[in-house]
């Protein structure tokens, strides 16, 4: 019922949604600054901080977009180009926010990829025995 | 340190507990519905609209806040690298609870990959 070709513009829907994904963990990031041990301190000063409300703001407008994207083609090509987001989400962290990642902790990321790209491959089987 | 990753590991592991929580009411939600998605915008509105009306998924939406919470409280102690990596196992959850739940199947290639992921996040987790 859902197609398996992946066209341009479902392919730029699904890249957008990478990039929102990755905004969304970057403001989240930024909201939770406070050291604070004290959890309703914690948690004042994160609500309270405009990149949460971004986050969440990002978190619908991606909620949308997979629904649309989802609607348009199998879950188990959308899922393999939408864990891009886990090589866009540390590269960001070193370029903005100066983190330090390993080489092993990247091949750890490719084991990851790789892990969710057959996780979700074998979602066509499910449906084939349903 | 090491204590500390174990903390922050379990915490990560509370996340995506109460995010495949939130799936599986919101999953179930939809499929009572018997209702296929249309990419005609004003008909997801619509359907989106009727979904939210099932108590299940505001359970779910509550499950979603509390992950929200727990979240923010590892990334103000934890790189932002790091946690999104070892969030990940939220995939082999889902996988796991469908299949409890939902009846869905876990065949050869859901296994390794489920597998490839725990490897990954030990090897995150280690450096």
């Amino acid at each position: 019922m859902l197609q398996k070709k992946l066209t341009i513009k479902i392919l730029v829907f699904l890249i957008f949604s990478d990039i929102l994904e990755t905004f969304t963990q970057f403001c989240f990031k930024k909201s939770a600054f406070s050291e604070a041990a004290y959890l309703p301190d914690f948690f004042r000063s994160a609500f309270s901080s405009p990149y949460l409300w971004i986050g969440l703001f990002s978190v619908l407008l991606t909620f949308i977009i997979w629904s649309t994207i989802l609607s348009k083609i199998d879950l188990s090509v959308a899922v393999p180009v939408a864990s891009f987001s886990y090589i866009l989400v540390p590269l960001v962290s070193i370029i903005l926010l100066h983190e330090k990642i390993t080489i092993l902790r990247w091949s750890g990321i490719i084991f990851i990829i790789f892990g969710i790209i057959f996780v979700s491959l074998s979602s066509k089987e499910g449906e084939a025995d349903s | 340190m090491k204590s500390g990753l174990i903390f922050i590991l379990s915490l990560i592991v509370l996340t995506s507990i109460c995010d495949t929580i939130n799936q599986l009411f919101l999953k179930s939600a939809i499929n009572s519905l018997d209702i296929s998605l249309s990419a005609n915008i004003i008909k997801i509105f619509k359907f989106i609209l009727r979904l939210i009306l099932i108590p299940r998924v505001w359970l779910g939406f509550l499950f979603s806040v509390l992950s929200l919470c727990i979240w923010l409280f590892v990334l103000s102690r934890a790189d932002l690298n790091f946690a999104f990596s070892a969030d990940s196992m939220h995939y082999i959850f889902i996988a796991f609870a469908s299949r409890i739940f939902l009846k869905e199947k876990i065949g050869p290639k859901r296994w390794f990959g489920t597998l490839l992921i725990v490897v990954g996040i030990i090897l995150v987790s280690v450096s």
